[in-house]
């Protein structure tokens, strides 16, 4: 007996399994995120360590990153508490293939290097003498018994097993589908079960693969497939012939997080890559520009053929990719010019393609990685005091733009027009309730973009509010990851890009979740992960890569080379 | 790497401002989570015709006044008494926000915050303070005119009786309901929802203002010539009352001796009583905001003289002036006036017990008391007591200048101190002519039947 004749034959059995199910959803999702979010959060581990220096008066200090200051400033990763030594006297830094240089960062005390003064910079190997302001220092390796005393912590603080999440996740995924073939009275369109069965095969696919290359720590992936599954469950009402689709972008999501992340292990590749990574974002959007077609207000869709996507979502990883940056090259040239240079030209674009929303996205990316990058508030007060003018301008000339936000916080008062979406998502997620109305069984997919603008509310509806809450809970958990790998990262490249990635992830589901409900302007930007959509899809997973680059934690990571024990003292 | 480490603190910013948003996104869902489910095009508790597809509307006595079968509305039998009940109950339309199909939908369908609108399909009871054949009488006494007729108990803040004209039948709109001018403002609650010239019942409150201000007022005369010219404004009267003291001059309505003593209390002190007596500020009724009044007290000493007589720029909303009565009635707090009685969810789980909130003192309890007797002279000396049998009614009647070629509006307000019939009330008869014929023809109809009852 199939699925379509037990629902004729009793009717009430939908019922009883929805309102059945309805209270297990938020459950399940708990236990997927918690294991995960958890684990995630217990940073900072025990950090990798590339060297030391020993101290003139006996005693060392461990070289956790890859970009080391040395100098007499609290914020020194090596401090030297000498009157001789200068705040930021020198930086020690490490390439990927393992080679040191020692910079000077203009010290009144000078450094010398075997005796010999650096001038700018010169390369080091282990076991030189390094004299700062006249304090000897020592640049060794870990000692053997170190190496393995700290292998050992770090083997013990082994990542959370996933199993358990992927297991609920599976779990999640079987029952949300049979809630959407019964709330479609079995009638459901055949791509439900298998787009459904589909990721569940991707899931564990992609688990098996990397545990047979000893990778332990899933915990990023699995609230990913958590939020894919709430986008597949989101689709399935609202559109589930785009089910495949969306299925299919999960996949090149995936692949694009493994190529990304596999391509950001070498630092240098990296290096080499930023301009022209900063071209394309350029290239992305202007392209967008000239080829494009208005959907919703905003010229940012590209078809060719039967397929469309958004160029500007992929442009998100590129910027990132390019404003972020070694300490280094954060010495060599200390003003952001170039960087505000691409950001400008990226944000213009956007601008032209009247996308609000993601050239919103850009300017928060850019603050954040500005003032990761400088520290500098003064400056960065001066930019948004401009972008503020700027905006005044632009608005005064073509005050239309303003129009188009001229509902927001009265969208009840037009309810049926500039407020219509507004209203709609905020009726439907109140009718949700804490578990909601049952997947399948929402109206709010037959407004206009509910399955991207307004999917915050179609979550609420149909999922609960509680289902809802998590989604957005644990998009802000991956920024909290981002912020506490830090102080574990390898260099600075990796901490800039995850940090900024985290910072865009967190700002686009505000604007999406707080303009869906007239919180904030609805600018049309989708909710990470969660939202139809394949350009928007692959383009969280990507984001997600940096993210991945920057967990340093035994076998964690695939996006990391795995540091090499070195043996053999120095000659 | 620890500088950029301190730095990143900023990418915690924005994940606190998700939290931040998110919580006052919580806070507002608790707080209006059931008037957004209550939206005409939520089609878990709404049809495609925008009609609430579950959920019973019951009076005070249990009668059926709107319920759902196979998910079309119906309404009670009689005709009358759906015209009579239309503003409380509210229409299929959406039209009258104020009904309680629109506006307690979510407590009528046992929507709550966390189950939302799950089951709500079963539908829920909602059983409101009126009571559907005061609401008849009164919409009878009202004879086809515009206007508004409400009573509530000033001890409980029930609201027995609340009707807004002209009406119409919610199962036979009329046709030209947008075009004629015979249904102008007929999905208006006017009892809620307008402001009206108050005309001489505000004069209760300059006479408050009175006993409290002017120390030597009860052994004062006033002498009346017909009108009083007050600077460039001349204040004409209803008639010569001659000398009056202030309980003769209050029962005579008399313009002239008002508009003296709101000259001599000045423009600051009449604000400050008009303020207190709640007429400016807005009631809520179980969450619907009730009109706020409105003043100008910008204006020169003939204006004065006007607006201390209930003209010039003066309005009031209906259900804030029958709360000022309750709270004359009430040693100057009344109860705040209410409308659902009791609710019962989908699954029969009854809402909690009502209890009763006080508003702030509208007025001093020693003026009070003062004020009632005036109140209970004018009944005395002008409406005449044989027209409220087993009354010990007070009140005043206003009479509107609503402009030129216009009838006056007619405004009858008061309050009843009988102890088993604790009742304010409020009538208003737009266009209708004197105070206390008009309008106090209609409040004595409806009293009549709550106090002395009715042939079954």
């Amino acid at each position: 007996m199939n699925l379509t004749e037990l629902l004729a034959a009793y009717p009430a059995a939908g019922l009883f399994y929805t309102s059945f199910v309805r209270f297990l959803f938020p459950l399940l999702a708990g236990a997927i995120l918690y294991r995960a979010v958890r684990s995630l959060l217990r940073l900072p581990h025990t950090p990798e360590t590339w060297g030391q220096l020993s101290l003139p008066g006996g005693g060392s200090v461990p070289l956790t990153h890859w970009e080391n200051i040395l100098g007499r400033g609290k914020s020194a990763d090596v401090r030297l508490n000498y009157p001789s030594v200068s705040r930021q006297h020198a930086a020690l830094c490490r390439n990927g293939d393992g080679q040191w240089t020692l910079y000077d960062l203009d010290s009144k005390g000078g450094v010398l290097l075997n005796g010999e003064p650096v001038e700018g910079s010169a390369p080091v190997r282990l076991g030189d003498a390094i004299e700062l302001g006249g304090v000897p220092l020592l640049f060794l390796p870990q000692t053997v018994a170190e190496q393995e005393e700290q292998g050992k912590l770090r083997r013990a603080e082994r990542p959370a097993a996933m199993w358990p999440s992927f297991l609920w996740l599976t779990v999640f995924q079987l029952l949300a589908c049979t809630q959407l073939m019964v709330a479609a009275g079995g009638d459901a369109h055949p791509a439900v079960p298998l787009s459904f069965l589909g990721l569940t095969a991707v899931m564990w696919l992609y688990a098996a693969v990397l545990r047979l290359f000893r990778c332990v720590g899933f915990e990023m992936e699995t609230i990913a497939f958590f939020l894919s599954t709430l986008s597949l469950a989101v689709t399935a009402s609202s559109a589930p012939g785009s089910l495949y689709k969306q299925l299919l972008a999960v996949v090149l999501g995936l692949l694009l997080f493994l190529t990304l992340g596999l391509f950001l292990r070498d630092l240098d590749r990296v290096q080499r890559n930023r301009w022209v990574m900063a071209g394309a974002s350029i290239a992305l959007l202007a392209v967008t520009l000239l080829l494009g077609r208005a959907k919703y207000g905003a010229v940012n869709w590209i078809s060719l053929g039967p397929l469309s996507f958004q160029p500007s979502e992929i442009a998100k990883i590129c910027y990132i990719f390019a404003g972020s940056a070694t300490l280094e090259r954060l010495f060599r040239r200390r003003n952001l010019t170039l960087f505000i240079v691409l950001t400008g030209v990226c944000i213009g674009l956007l601008g032209l393609m009247s996308d609000f929303g993601t050239a919103a996205i850009f300017f928060v990316t850019f603050l954040v990685l500005a003032y990761l990058r400088s520290g500098d508030f003064a400056t960065l007060s001066l930019i948004c005091g401009g972008a503020v003018f700027g905006a005044g301008i632009i608005v005064k000339f073509k005050p239309y733009i303003l129009s188009r936000f001229a509902s927001w916080g009265h969208a009840w008062e037009d309810a049926s027009g500039r407020g219509y979406q507004q209203t709609r998502t905020m009726s439907a997620a109140a009718s949700g309730g804490l578990f909601g109305m049952g997947g399948g069984e929402g109206w709010l997919h037959r407004v206009p973009a509910a399955d991207t603008d307004l999917v915050f509310g179609m979550l609420c509806e149909e999922w609960g509010l509680l289902i809802a809450l998590f989604a957005a809970a644990s998009i802000g958990a991956l920024a909290f990851f981002a912020v506490r790998a830090c102080r574990v990262g390898r260099s600075s490249f990796y901490c800039l890009a995850a940090c900024s990635a985290g910072s865009l992830l967190v700002f686009q589901t505000c604007l999406n979740v707080f303009g869906s409900v007239d919180l904030l302007p609805l600018t049309g930007v989708t909710f990470p992960f969660v939202s139809n959509g394949g350009s928007a899809m692959m383009s969280a997973w990507g984001l997600l890569a940096f993210l991945k680059a920057t967990d340093t934690r035994e076998n964690a990571s695939f996006a990391i080379w795995r540091q090499k024990l070195r043996s053999a003292p120095p000659g | 790497m620890k500088k950029i480490e301190n730095r990143a603190v900023v990418c915690l910013l924005l994940a606190v401002v998700l939290a931040v948003g998110m919580g006052f996104f919580l806070l507002r869902y608790l707080a209006r989570g059931g008037d957004w489910a209550s939206s005409a095009f939520n089609r878990h508790l709404y049809n495609s015709q925008g009609q609430l597809t579950a959920g019973t509307v019951l009076d005070r006595d249990g009668d059926v006044l709107s319920s759902a079968e196979n998910g079309e509305r119906t309404y009670y039998d009689s005709e009358a008494v759906r015209k009579a009940t239309l503003h409380a109950v509210g229409d299929l339309q959406g039209n009258i926000g104020a009904g309680a199909l629109n506006a307690f939908a979510d407590r009528l369908t046992g929507w709550n915050p966390i189950n939302g609108a799950f089951g709500a399909d079963r539908g829920g009871e909602l059983t409101l303070t009126i009571d559907a054949r005061y609401n008849y009488e009164a919409y009878q006494a009202l004879n086809g005119h515009a206007g508004t007729v409400a009573v509530y108990n000033y001890k409980t803040g029930e609201i027995l009786c609340m009707v807004s004209a002209p009406s119409y039948d919610p199962l036979h709109v009329p046709e030209d309901i947008e075009t004629n001018d015979r249904w102008k403002g007929a999905y208006v609650n006017r009892f809620l929802s307008s402001v009206f010239t108050p005309g001489s019942v505000y004069k209760t409150v300059t006479l408050a203002a009175a006993l409290e201000t002017i120390p030597d007022l009860e052994n004062r005369t006033w002498d009346c010539a017909g009108s009083l010219r007050i600077g460039e404004e001349t204040v004409v009267c209803s008639g010569v009352h001659g000398e009056q003291d202030i309980a003769a001059a209050f029962a005579n309505s008399c313009n002239a001796a008002f508009a003296g003593i709101a000259v001599e209390l000045g423009a600051d002190t009449l604000r400050k009583y008009t303020e207190k007596a709640g007429l400016t500020a807005s009631y809520s009724v179980d969450g619907l905001a009730a009109a706020r009044g409105s003043f100008d007290w910008d204006l020169t000493e003939g204006r004065l003289g006007w607006a201390g007589v209930g003209q010039d720029k003066d309005l009031v909303n209906p259900c804030a002036l029958m709360v000022y009565m309750g709270a004359i009635a009430n040693g100057g707090r009344a109860a705040e006036p209410y409308l659902i009685l009791k609710t019962k969810n989908g699954l029969g789980f009854p809402s909690l017990p009502r209890w009763t909130r006080k508003t702030a003192a509208l007025i001093d309890a020693g003026t009070a008391e003062t004020l009632a007797e005036f109140l209970a002279g004018n009944v005395e000396k002008t409406y005449g007591t044989g027209r409220f049998p087993n009354m010990d009614l007070c009140a005043k009647s206003g009479t509107a200048e609503v402009g030129e070629g216009q009838s006056p509006h007619a405004w009858f307000a008061g309050f009843l101190r009988n102890e088993d019939a604790p009742y304010a009330f409020v009538v208003l008869v737009e266009n209708g002519g004197g105070g206390s014929s008009t309008a106090g023809t209609v409040a004595g109809k409806v009293l009549d039947v709550m106090v002395n009852g009715y042939e079954k």
